[in-house]
């Protein structure tokens, strides 16, 4: 950085819309941390259809990254039907998230609810609760991307 | 192609043995870490890539099949060994001038606008340049050469966080634009994870891991259980236990196909936390292909 | 964990026959930008030393000129000018300012060359570009040798030239001082002795650095090293490149350098050196002024003791043997400089670590 000029005077001089952060403590691999804030910045608005990625080149040198992890970021984008790479000209924003109709959200809420509610009466407290929702949730992204045929739902597991 | 292959190779210093057996087959256009404690044979290791050392025993080559310190292999690497090593009283124009007269390519006009970008005046002798700006010229007269394979001795070991970070910068940006494989040696890791997709590990002058981080990360887990049951897991895939007389966390080389034992939790393992397991544990080794058992029936097995 | 391809020995590493190296004119500003400050250092010094030389001989040589030209010979005024000329420039015939030259050279250009490498690291920057080590080193070597060597023989050529005077025959009988060419210390300044002295330190002086890799134990041990050999040569070993000239007597013909003396008597060595006080007492005591009532001695002490069987022996090197020993020494000190220059490149060339 040449002296006297300060980073943030950047802002806004790079193509794209948003520009990437890293959380190094998170403990969340690189890649997904990439991938995430597309999703989050598309469901906020900050990113439509159209819109251009970074370019690799610069999200490389703006974070120190290995190169390949962006790259693999971006497949992973790809193949959730997010973004497209033009050979030559960037990445870009193919679609938003898929939007779930109100009626369906307020369904889904009522039944979480109703499920919180039974949690608590057995005697799960929050980070109980916490750690059952995120290894289910693991479980079934895992199970969904293509794993063996799943076991038995898995009732008789015990948990700590 | 590989950037650097080693069959057996093996480095004694008089009767001190530096390097046993170690085989290696670095891919190109990777960025690869190498870890391990001091005196595990780390530089002895880069030394003998670059040429200033050569082995005792067994085959190295770099750069798809040259061997290590011939005219192809000094040309077509770049080195920036530990402390930067530059000449103090000379500018760093004349650093310039005395690369581009000891090598076959110097991009002398990238060279100049790295320097003008960095905000080093050419005038300047090395010597009352900050740590950072050595390191970087370091790092400018190497990559100026436009070598193929970038070898890098704990770098950023003395440099101040921003100083660290856009030394990296750097050299991630020459990997991305011209495809340059990296070999760097490094103690820190937390960036390792950010940095690095393949991932060496030294100990006692042998190679304990050697592979694509991917398939490193895909291939380990911890698993969490009963200190009690702990015992019964094979001792040739646990890397590293820990655990209180209860609860026992296992590190593992076992992938997510493999079934986990009833009343056991897996969970993904980190670059970091995989790299301290066996930097803990100074004899384990990544054998080729995980080799999962558990001496019980497969009914008490759940996914 | 991906598994490795077995490679047999043959194919793992390709024979690399096409690359032709670097030209070795890139080194010139490499060697120049790098050393400059010790050339720089030779040539003043040098320089400075043949300005000495410069001025001093021509005074020199202007006294020696009025002083075999005065005549008539013994009158006060041509004395005078004898006395001038024999008073010129005694700290330069002492000579010993030049003797520590090729040392200081050898330690101050030769010893840091490698040595400083080591020490601050730099090697691990120079000896992996491009160029390759051991050539870098050769180029080094040849091209500082060379000018090493120049800048001392040129001084020598002067130092000859300054020493004209001293030589030159009927001196004697002028009174005017002269010296003897195989004198040590003057032997060293002239002819071609002083550049290869020079040489031979600058290249102790690189083995050295190569060997101990420290900057300052390399420039002692160098000025050690050329210190201990240009006293075993002076001393000894310059006095045996041929076999020395046998003489009866204790008197040895013109210019010469007297290497041992002995006596004998009935074939057997009796005594080494001239006559000893023991051999005076018991023979001729009268003559060499040792009797009773002590004074002078009457007589020659010699004739006697020849008289009682004694024979003197003189061994000697003749002044005329000048330059066969100028050539012997330059070339011994030229080969052993190759050599040592020779192993350096190949130390340098076997590793770096």
């Amino acid at each position: 950085m040449p002296i006297g000029q300060r980073d943030s005077d950047r802002v806004g001089a790079q193509n794209s819309p948003i520009e990437f952060r890293l959380d190094p403590a998170s403990g969340v691999p690189t890649y997904l941390q990439l991938v995430h804030q597309v999703e989050h910045a598309l469901r906020l608005g900050y990113l439509k259809p159209g819109d251009q990625l970074p370019k690799v080149r610069d999200v490389v040198a703006s974070l120190a990254i290995n190169p390949n992890t962006v790259s693999k970021a971006y497949r992973e984008l790809e193949t959730k039907g997010l973004i497209v790479g033009r050979p030559g000209q960037g990445t870009f924003i193919l679609a938003t998230l898929s939007q779930v109709a109100l009626p369906e959200l307020t369904g889904l809420r009522r039944s979480l609810r109703g499920w919180l509610a039974k949690a608590d009466t057995a005697g799960l407290d929050e980070s109980g609760i916490s750690a059952l929702v995120a290894s289910e949730l693991r479980g079934f992204y895992e199970r969904r991307s293509g794993s063996r045929s799943s076991a038995p739902s898995g009732e008789t597991e015990g948990v700590a | 192609m590989n950037i650097i292959e080693t069959h057996s190779l093996g480095k004694s210093y008089g009767t001190t043995k530096a390097l046993h057996d170690c085989n290696l087959a670095i891919p190109e256009g990777h960025v690869a870490a190498l870890v391990g404690p001091n005196g595990a044979g780390k530089s002895t290791l880069l030394n003998l890539a670059v040429g200033l050392a050569a082995p005792t025993s067994g085959e190295l080559s770099v750069l798809g099949g040259y061997r290590a310190g011939s005219l192809p292999a000094l040309d077509g690497i770049g080195f920036v060994a530990q402390d930067t090593p530059l000449y103090k009283n000379l500018s760093a124009a004349d650093m310039l001038h005395l690369t581009r007269n000891l090598n076959r390519h110097f991009d002398q006009a990238y060279a100049e606008a790295r320097l003008a970008e960095l905000g080093i005046p050419q005038k300047r002798k090395a010597g009352k340049l900050s740590g950072g700006q050595q390191a970087q010229l370091a790092l400018t007269l190497a990559l100026a050469r436009r070598p193929r394979l970038l070898v890098l001795d704990e770098p950023v070991a003395m440099l101040d966080p921003i100083a660290r970070h856009d030394f990296m910068a750097t050299v991630l940006t020459a990997a991305t634009d011209d495809g340059v494989s990296v070999l760097l040696s490094s103690h820190v890791l937390a960036e390792l994870e950010r940095v690095a997709d393949y991932l060496i590990m030294m100990s006692l002058g042998r190679i304990q891991v050697a592979g694509e981080v991917d398939d490193l990360l895909a291939g380990h887990r911890v698993l969490t259980g009963p200190t009690a049951e702990a015992g019964r897991y094979d001792e040739r895939t646990v890397v590293h236990v820990r655990g209180g007389d209860a609860q026992a966390h296992l590190l593992v080389r076992s992938t997510a196909d493999d079934p986990v034992p009833r009343g056991w939790e897996a969970h993904p393992v980190g670059l970091e936390e995989l790299a301290l397991a066996y930097l803990r544990e100074p004899g384990a080794a990544a054998l080729p292909g995980p080799v999962p058992s558990w001496d019980a029936d497969p009914a008490e097995m759940t996914r | 964990m991906t598994a490795l391809t077995t490679m047999s020995a043959s194919t793992l590493v390709k024979e690399s026959a096409d690359l032709r190296p670097l030209p070795w004119r890139r080194m010139a500003w490499v060697t120049w930008r790098q050393h400059r400050t010790p050339l720089i250092g030779v040539v003043a010094l040098t320089g400075a030393l043949a300005l000495c030389l410069l001025i001093v001989g021509l005074q020199l040589h202007h006294a020696y000129a009025a002083a075999i030209a005065c005549h008539p010979a013994n009158s006060a005024a041509c004395t005078a000018t004898v006395a001038h000329f024999n008073g010129i420039g005694n700290f330069l015939t002492n000579g010993l300012l030049f003797l520590v030259v090729p040392p200081l050279i050898g330690a101050f250009v030769g010893a840091p060359l490698l040595a400083r490498e080591f020490e601050a690291g730099t090697f691990r920057y120079a000896w992996s570009q491009g160029f390759g080590r051991w050539r870098w080193t050769l180029a080094k070597l040849v091209a500082l040798g060379v000018v090493v060597a120049v800048a001392s023989g040129t001084l020598s050529v002067l130092a000859s030239w300054y020493y004209r005077p001293y030589f030159a025959s009927g001196n004697q009988s002028l009174s005017l001082t002269t010296f003897n060419p195989l004198n040590p210390v003057l032997f060293e300044q002239r002819g071609v002795a002083f550049a290869a002295w020079t040489l031979a330190a600058f290249a102790i002086g690189a083995l050295a650095g190569v060997l101990i890799r420290r900057v300052v134990p390399a420039i002692v041990t160098t000025l050690a090293v050329c210190g201990a050999l240009t006293f075993a040569t002076g001393g000894w070993l310059r006095m045996h490149y041929l076999t020395p000239l046998v003489t009866r007597g204790l008197n040895v013909p013109g210019a010469s350098r007297i290497v041992s003396q002995w006596g004998s008597r009935g074939g057997r060595v009796v005594f080494t050196g001239p006559p000893t006080f023991p051999i005076y007492q018991q023979y001729c005591p009268a003559q060499a002024g040792l009797g009773k009532g002590g004074g002078a001695g009457s007589g020659n002490p010699l004739q006697c003791l020849a008289q009682h069987g004694f024979t003197f022996w003189t061994s000697y090197q003749p002044a005329s043997r000048f330059w066969a020993f100028q050539w012997i020494e330059g070339g011994w000190l030229l080969a052993l400089s190759v050599l040592l220059l020779a192993v350096t490149v190949w130390l340098v060339r076997r590793r770096a670590v």
